[in-house]
């Protein structure tokens, strides 16, 4: 296998995970504008602490970053190190999803209460599906990096890898706008 | 490591199925081969075109005569949403793989595809996902709602049956299967080319199928969207279609057209790209015009990304938006007008031979074209808010699926089927078949036009006795049965040339492009093992007027 | 001519569709007849002799034919999309949203629910809740502009008459517009038009366009409440009908019972047919359709009662009367 080829592949899933994510925003959109959410729902929103929570994914972006670097240099040790920090923060963001799902759970706001519910949830959740996969696919990297492999640089996996975390960011970032900061400049 | 168990390779083009031995059927399970794999996707499309055509005969029994009662009303709606959906889904998609990851390594001077088990995967997703739909005969009820399974009906208090479930999560697997051929031969074109193949030198079949396998990554996002919606809908309690809960059922008919009208164009691209080959083949003339060829193709791509709304132009979205896409459905056809253009001129001062293959792309010239017109009428919206959900779409569409696809697919079949098996199919019984199918195509749907502009809707079991209803629709019905008694006689002439067919050399058309270079037909286990770098964009036929040696000192840079 | 219905156009409407289908359809064969002509021209003339086997003119293209080609189609399509636009405005001009419509349709599984506000075509606002309701067969008068809203109560449906011009779905959740300006008094069949459920090809639409004084007089008269029963067996008939459960899906006026799930049968006696064009109204139809009727209409909402055979006499006896 060449270096681009799986590059290539790489850029192919992320053109087609981009139109589906597109599809899931565009319904999120279509349902503000013709139903309407409810502004009680969008309300318990919490913009601050999801805030800190995605600075903290595209935090993960500059380390996993920094960990490609490490392997381009031939610096192992610095590979492993920047991979561990990328899983942790990749993470604590789903956990802070979590939190921010049970809290609004509390709040009776579920996948079946309303259309924003439902709208929600399902943008929301396939995102972190898709964080979580790749978290599965980070934590393969390390194992794979500690049982000795990653020594010599010929392999793309990592670089394709890093073009689909820095794809789940960039979407994150854009559903972060359209969910939580939209509505404080519009009226959703 | 432990032990590594190793799966000898094939060494038979055709493994047997005895289970005795590692050379047969674990060879058809465990096939990575491109070549294997493209047969196992074509024998798929031949099996499910028989149960979605015995659908069909069965549905034109009941509607021979009015008010008939062959078929209960809930099994006439199951049979034609089973019809429809696996006539796209399981029959032109994977005859279209199975040319694509059969022809494509051949054609660009390669020896595998990027990933071979990703192709086995994508195969088998696509199996799996066939096998998932017809389950639901046998589980509840298949589905009922149609092919384009509108929202609010296709929600839980209406369609209260597992049969929806299985069409959503069906498709959603046989979808993944089809995006991950796709990403394959993107990468395999992009990286696996013979030195001096640039892009602009493609065979035309490898340049459409890959703008095609763009256009199937755009588009099938949204159809998966959908059906996640729908099943959220359905088992989770969601809002996402169902109006009572506030959900929107015209949000369902946006996203599955925005996936619906790019994969007609999916379906038909392909055909385009074996009409490509062939006409050029047995006009023994280069295709007239191969920029404007080829890009049409993308122009159509990306076009057809903008007109899903003529689907939508009697559901009340206003004057704007029905303008619009109107102007784009009309500006749509002309790409496609150019390459009919282009394909006749391509005949113009040649030397046609009328091999069977060629016959089915003459007669896609004709057909085509009726079905092209009667979509212009459709664009052309008032026309459409009469015609729309008659039989003269169903009519219209039959024409570019069938007269399109389908003799696409056929004239492909006749073309490549001695590379594949190295066999001649017999030509004079292969006539036979045409001039049947033609026939009985052309006589079931023609007069459905008719039925059509005389008040026929569409999608019902039965009819009123309206003047000349009964006649037509029993008409329809007879020429349904030609046409099926011809697929049963293709199936006979098919079985007979694996059998008792004569031997065909690697090149028994006298023809163009790479596939036709290997040593043998079918093609060794490993395609080539040495090529010349390319010059032209017709590479086998340049070898053959310089009378190479296949076999020279530069080396095709593959690493397999 | 056989080909009636969209050749017969029978409205405003449907004359313009009509004219514009025409004018494309010519232009459309003289393409084909040309595209034919031409192929069957080179097959002809450059079909391969036998014996050779040499190529064919080394021809790879020419420019200035391709732009010709691609020249022509687009002025033809541009001329024909300016005729669209006309057609369009002419027969789906802009509905002023203070015009009250004059006939409101509710499309059910598997039937039309059918309104005409009381001051129908008057420019009042529609706050008189004076609705004429009935089901399935659809009056209108001829000879002027009338607005029809379409809405629905349950899935989509859609409203199409040939010869009386476009179709239109009927949208849960949505409202949605058609004009109609019949030309002649007559009968004119149609049938629903988008995929709707089990019974979608029992959903037929039967309009009766009348001379506006006609019509007056048949809106009089179904706006009036029902006959009381004439005889013993329908007074029978309609006791059953008021007691057994009928009433809480029917509503027949002037009786207590108000069921909105079902067609009004007020004066169901008047109309052609039941069960949206699948048989003739006569009392032994009715009879059969209220003893079995999962076997004449499957899938339809009618429950299969229990009654004795005199019972569903009488009701069926009752109904027919109620004209």
């Amino acid at each position: 296998m060449t270096q681009s080829e799986n590059k290539t592949m790489m850029q192919t899933v992320v053109f087609t995970e981009a139109f589906f994510f597109l599809c899931l925003i565009m319904s999120y959109i279509y349902l503000a504008y013709s139903t309407g959410f409810e502004p009680h729902d969008l309300s318990k929103l919490d913009i601050g602490t999801s805030g800190i929570y995605t600075a903290l994914l595209i935090i993960s972006s500059f380390t996993l970053h920094l960990a490609e670097r490490g392997y381009d240099r031939g610096n192992t040790r610095a590979l492993k190190a920047w991979l561990i920090i990328t899983l942790i923060l990749g993470a604590i963001f789903l956990i802070g999803q979590g939190r921010e799902y049970a809290h609004l759970i509390q709040e009776k706001i579920t996948l079946e209460s309303s259309v924003f519910g439902a709208s929600f949830f399902t943008l929301t959740g396939f995102h972190g599906l898709h964080v979580f996969i790749g978290l599965i696919i980070l934590s393969i990297m390390l194992v794979l990096a500690f049982l000795g492999d990653f020594k010599r640089k010929s392999s793309s996996a990592l670089g394709a890898i890093a073009i689909y975390w820095h794809f789940v960011d960039i979407v994150w970032v854009v559903v972060f706008t359209v969910v939580y900061v939209l509505p404080q400049f519009t009226n959703i | 490591m432990g032990t590594t168990i190793k799966i000898p390779e094939p060494s038979a083009p055709f493994p047997g199925l005895g289970v005795e031995n590692a050379q047969g059927l674990l060879q058809w399970i465990s096939a990575v081969d491109h070549k294997i794999i493209g047969v196992m996707y074509l024998l798929t499309s031949v099996v499910f075109l028989v149960l979605g055509g015995v659908l069909a005969l069965l549905m034109r029994v009941q509607l021979a005569i009015p008010m008939n009662h062959f078929l209960h009303p809930e099994v006439f709606n199951q049979f034609f949403t089973m019809h429809g959906t696996t006539m796209i889904f399981f029959v032109a998609m994977p005859a279209i793989f199975g040319f694509a990851v059969y022809f494509i390594p051949l054609m660009i001077g390669a020896n595998e595809m990027a990933f071979p088990r990703l192709n086995a995967f994508g195969f088998w997703l696509t199996f799996f996902g066939g096998l998932l739909l017809y389950f639901s005969f046998v589980a509840g009820g298949a589905p009922d709602a149609g092919w384009f399974n509108y929202a609010p009906l296709n929600e839980r208090n209406y369609s209260y049956n597992h049969g929806i479930d299985y069409f959503a999560i069906g498709l959603l697997v046989s979808g993944i299967g089809s995006v991950a051929t796709s990403i394959n031969i993107i990468v395999t074109v992009l990286h696996y080319r013979v030195p001096g193949m640039a892009l602009n030198k493609l065979p035309l079949f490898v340049w459409m199928i890959f703008v095609n396998s763009f256009l199937l990554l755009a588009a099938f996002p949204a159809l998966n969207a959908a059906l996640a919606e729908l099943l959220l809908d359905r088992e989770l309690n969601a809002h996402f279609f169902n109006t009572a809960g506030g959900g929107s059922a015209l949000l369902w008919q946006h996203l599955f057209w925005i996936f619906g009208h790019p994969e007609v164009y999916i379906v038909i691209l392909p055909a385009f790209a074996i009409y490509s080959e062939v006409f050029q083949v047995f006009s023994r003339k280069p295709i007239f015009g191969y920029a404007f060829v080829a890009a049409s193709s993308v122009a159509i791509a990306l076009l057809s990304f903008g007109v899903w709304a003529h689907h939508m132009f009697a559901v009340g979205l206003g004057d704007t938006v029905n303008s619009f896409f109107g102007a784009s459905s009309m500006l749509i056809a002309i790409p496609t007008g150019v390459k009919i253009f282009n394909w006749i001129a391509t005949m113009w001062g040649g030397k046609i031979h009328f091999s069977v293959a060629m016959l089915f792309a003459i007669s896609f010239l004709i057909e085509f074209t009726i079905g092209g017109l009667t979509g212009v009428a459709f664009a052309m919206f008032p026309i459409d808010w009469q015609l729309t959900d008659t039989y003269y779409v169903v009519a219209h569409m039959h024409y570019v699926f069938i007269g399109g696809v389908i003799s696409g697919m056929l004239a492909g079949l006749f073309y490549w089927f001695p590379k594949i098996t190295g066999k001649y199919l017999d030509e004079k019984a292969g006539k036979w078949f045409f001039w049947l199918f033609v026939i009985g195509f052309n006589g079931t749907f023609l007069i459905q036009h008719v039925l059509g502009m005389i008040g026929m809707p569409r999608r019902v079991y039965t009819y009123p006795n309206l003047p000349w209803y009964g006649v037509l629709n029993f008409t329809s019905t007879f020429f349904a049965f030609v046409m099926g008694i011809s697929i049963l006689l293709l199936v006979f002439i098919m079985r007979r040339a694996m059998r008792h067919g004569t031997p065909a050399g690697p090149d028994p058309w006298n023809a163009y492009t790479l596939e036709w270079a290997t040593r043998t037909s079918p093609p060794p286990l490993k395609n080539f093992e040495d090529l010349p770098a390319v010059t032209s964009r017709r590479a086998w036929w340049d070898m053959k007027q310089q009378a190479v040696n296949p076999h020279p000192q530069t080396k095709n840079d593959d690493p397999i | 001519m056989f080909l009636q219905a969209v050749e017969d156009p029978q409205s405003f409407q449907a004359e313009h569709i009509n004219r514009l289908f025409n004018q494309f359809n010519i232009a459309a064969a003289c393409i084909l007849l040309l595209v034919v002509f031409l192929v069957i021209y080179v097959t002809t003339k450059y079909r391969r002799r036998h014996g050779d086997d040499s190529e064919g003119a080394p021809i790879e293209g020419n420019r200035r034919v391709e732009i010709l080609m691609i020249g022509f189609p687009t002025v033809l399509l541009a001329w024909f999309f300016y005729k669209t636009l006309a057609v369009s405005s002419a027969v789906m001009p802009p509905v002023n949203p203070s015009r009250q419509p004059d006939i409101i349709i509710t499309g059910h599984q598997f039937w039309w629910e059918v309104s005409y506000p009381r001051n129908a075509g008057t420019p009042n606002p529609a706050n008189s809740p004076n609705y004429v309701i009935t089901a399935n067969e659809v009056h209108l008068p001829v000879g002027r502009p009338l607005l029809m809203e379409l809405r629905s109560a349950d899935v989509i449906h859609d409203w199409w008459v040939p010869q009386l011009g476009n179709k239109m779905d009927l949208v849960p959740g949505n409202k949605n517009y058609l004009w109609l300006n019949i030309r002649r008094p007559g009968d004119y069949i149609g049938a629903c038009s988008e995929f709707c459920g089990q019974q979608h090809a029992w959903m037929r639409i039967h309009v009766v366009a009348q001379e506006p004084a006609d019509f007056a007089r048949w809106l009089d008269s179904n706006a009036r409440n029902a006959n009381p029963p004439a005889d013993a067996l329908a007074r029978a008939g309609e006791t059953l009908f008021q007691t057994r459960t009928c009433a809480g899906c029917h509503r027949i006026r002037g009786t207590p019972a108000d069921g909105a799930a079902g067609p009004d049968l007020t004066h169901v006696g008047n109309r052609s047919t039941i069960l949206t064009g699948l048989l003739t109204t006569n009392e032994e139809n009715l009879a059969s359709w209220i003893d079995h009727p999962q076997e004449i209409k499957q899938g339809s909402y009618m429950p299969t009662f229990m009654f004795s055979k005199d019972s569903i006499k009488a009701i069926a006896h009752y109904l027919e009367q109620l004209k």
